[in-house]
């Protein structure tokens, strides 16, 4: 199996300073950003623009160029609704280090988001719900099943589909939990690639708390077979979780440093 | 039904070393595939031999090796006749007598053999320290010093001396580090890590992951390097990716199917030959599992392993 790849959420333009150094095209804080994650071990960056709806398309191509160049064309996740905008993207990318991923398409209005892709050659995230979140599995492996017929019908590859349950909040749908877990199960014994924002879970808790409930659900995660996840690589505690879960599961072969590679 | 051939592919391969200097270099590693599967890609570099000589001269050699050397009295000699043997890559000096518990000459003695071996050879040089943790950790920095400019691969770093020898070969004198790790899977990787933070270009290092007769707890050398291969190749690990050397006659002409003399083992047979099939053996087998060179010492085993490989890539 590959290590557990890591996409790095902190180039988001939820963060104020990201979303003003991408407005005035500031290339400074989205560097040093991006390097903060490269350094603790991301493999992936998503680039988060908003809807940007007015420059999308001249924004998205200069900051993958710009990360392209800066870090030896590190493997990027488009991260927008506006279409054009990942697609003025993929035109600029360089796939070297890897395909780019379309974040994202779902079973609803999103779904052409899996054409865009596979007309691309790239990755797409593709979540498991039509506008709302999926009420139970049955509805979770219907859109599954679904993206995947098309995805698979446009000739893409299984591999390039990557699912995503949509992990939910611990405080509000704390019986949910375990579901998204065996949803994450049934993708990994189909031998689908999955991924979702696994810090979702803790929204809403102290900051002290986060770090702990993320990491004791990468690693339940883990266990059931998701073989990705967008967090933020700065946390460390996240972190080592997955380095260790990566040697537990046999990804990696361990050394005393495997923390520090 | 037809049979379709399906090439194995790995997106990753084990980086090439080249060893010397001006013209005469060996490069060693840069395939993609498990060793000679030449059916899924074409090889890149074939594996390499080494021929072994030692500073203790023709002390203790066999007599056909002995019959080989015959008329070289010093250690130029002896090296010149090593580089010219059919079938060698390059010649690797060891070092044995400098062993503390052994000969234990001075570094100074065992850096004027380096030298005058250096100046008798141009071919590719790998040097050997006395095995001594601390003994090694003084004299290969020296040798890494007054080589200067060969490109010589220094074997080997250990997990105790790693920092004065790695940061010595590595970075002050610029040779190619050897990383020497006892049929540890986890401690060859472990080694390859700390040297790189030492600030070792990664593509400057070759493990030794350690090596055993056949016969002699053999089968944990096969896996060892079998696991090696699989995790650099199949998982992309670039801290298993670097090419792996295995002294092989160290460890053959020790055992007892190679010291036992005729009187003794009459049913045994000629112990030359013995000798000799020991050490084809085990190099036949550490390339199989994944040895990007071997070391050996009699010119027949030279000759029949250099003829295997050009027989399989």
């Amino acid at each position: 199996m590959a290590k557990f790849v890591v996409i790095g959420e902190r180039l988001s333009t939820t963060a104020p300073a990201v979303n003003k150094a991408f407005m005035e095209r500031d290339p400074e804080p989205i560097i040093k950003r991006a390097k903060q994650q490269l350094d603790a071990g991301a493999t992936y960056l998503d680039v988060n623009i908003g809807p940007a709806e007015n420059d999308g398309e001249d924004l998205m191509k200069w900051a993958v160029q710009l990360l392209q160049s800066e870090f030896d064309n590190v493997p990027l996740a488009l991260d927008t609704t506006n279409k054009k905008a990942i697609e003025a993207g993929i035109s600029v990318y360089n796939r070297s280090k890897g395909k780019p991923i379309v974040n994202s398409a779902d079973a609803g209005d999103r779904i052409s988001n899996i054409d865009l892709a596979a007309a691309n050659d790239a990755i797409v995230i593709a979540l498991c719900s039509s506008g709302m979140i999926a009420s139970d599995n049955d509805e979770r492996m219907m859109h599954c099943q679904n993206m995947l017929e098309r995805g698979l019908g446009l000739g893409m590859e299984a591999e390039d589909l990557w699912f995503d349950p949509l992990f939910v909040v611990v405080k509000g749908m704390q019986e949910k939990q375990m579901e998204v877990l065996e949803a994450i199960k049934m993708f990994s014994d189909m031998g689908l690639n999955s991924t979702g924002g696994l810090s979702n879970n803790s929204n809403g808790m102290p900051k002290t708390i986060r770090p702990i409930m993320d990491s004791a659900l990468v690693a339940m995660a883990m266990m059931q077979g998701l073989t990705s996840a967008i967090v933020n690589p700065n946390d460390l505690r996240l972190m080592e979780t997955i380095k260790s879960c990566d040697v537990f599961k046999g990804n990696t072969l361990y050394a005393d440093s495997y923390l520090e590679i | 039904m037809p049979f379709n051939q399906k090439p194995q592919k790995f997106n990753a391969k084990i980086n090439s070393v080249t060893i010397g200097s001006g013209d005469k270099t060996v490069t060693i590693g840069g395939d993609s595939t498990f060793p000679f599967y030449t059916f899924d890609a074409p090889s890149e570099n074939c594996p390499k031999i080494g021929v072994e000589i030692s500073d203790m001269g023709l002390e203790g050699v066999s007599e056909g090796i002995k019959a080989y050397y015959d008329g070289a009295s010093t250690m130029a000699d002896i090296a010149k006749k090593a580089a010219a043997m059919e079938g060698a890559d390059f010649v690797a000096l060891i070092l044995e007598g400098g062993d503390p518990n052994g000969e234990n000459k001075s570094i100074d003695e065992l850096i004027a053999v380096v030298k005058e071996v250096a100046d008798a050879v141009d071919c590719p040089l790998v040097v050997e320290g006395c095995k001594n943790v601390e003994k090694d950790a003084e004299l290969l920095p020296k040798v890494a010093e007054v080589l200067q400019g060969r490109n010589a691969l220094i074997l080997s770093e250990k997990e105790e001396n790693y920092k004065a020898i790695g940061a010595a070969a590595g970075l002050a004198y610029n040779q190619i580090v050897g990383a020497e790790s006892a049929v540890d899977i986890n401690l060859a990787k472990q080694l390859n890590v700390v040297t790189t933070q030492l600030g070792v270009d990664p593509k400057k290092i070759v493990m030794n992951i350690g090596s055993a007769a056949a016969g002699y707890g053999y089968e944990y050398v096969v896996s060892t390097m079998d696991r090696i291969k699989g995790a650099a190749l199949g998982q992309n690990d670039n801290m298993l990716q670097m090419p792996i050397i295995t002294p092989v006659s160290a460890e053959t002409w020790g055992v007892k199917e190679a010291t036992a003399s005729e009187a003794d083992m009459p049913e045994w047979g000629p112990q030359d030959e013995r000798g000799i099939d020991m050490e084809i053996m085990t190099a036949a087998a550490d390339l199989a599992a994944g040895s990007d060179a071997v070391i050996l010492r009699h010119p027949e085993s030279v000759k029949t392993i250099s003829k295997m490989i050009k027989a399989l890539v």
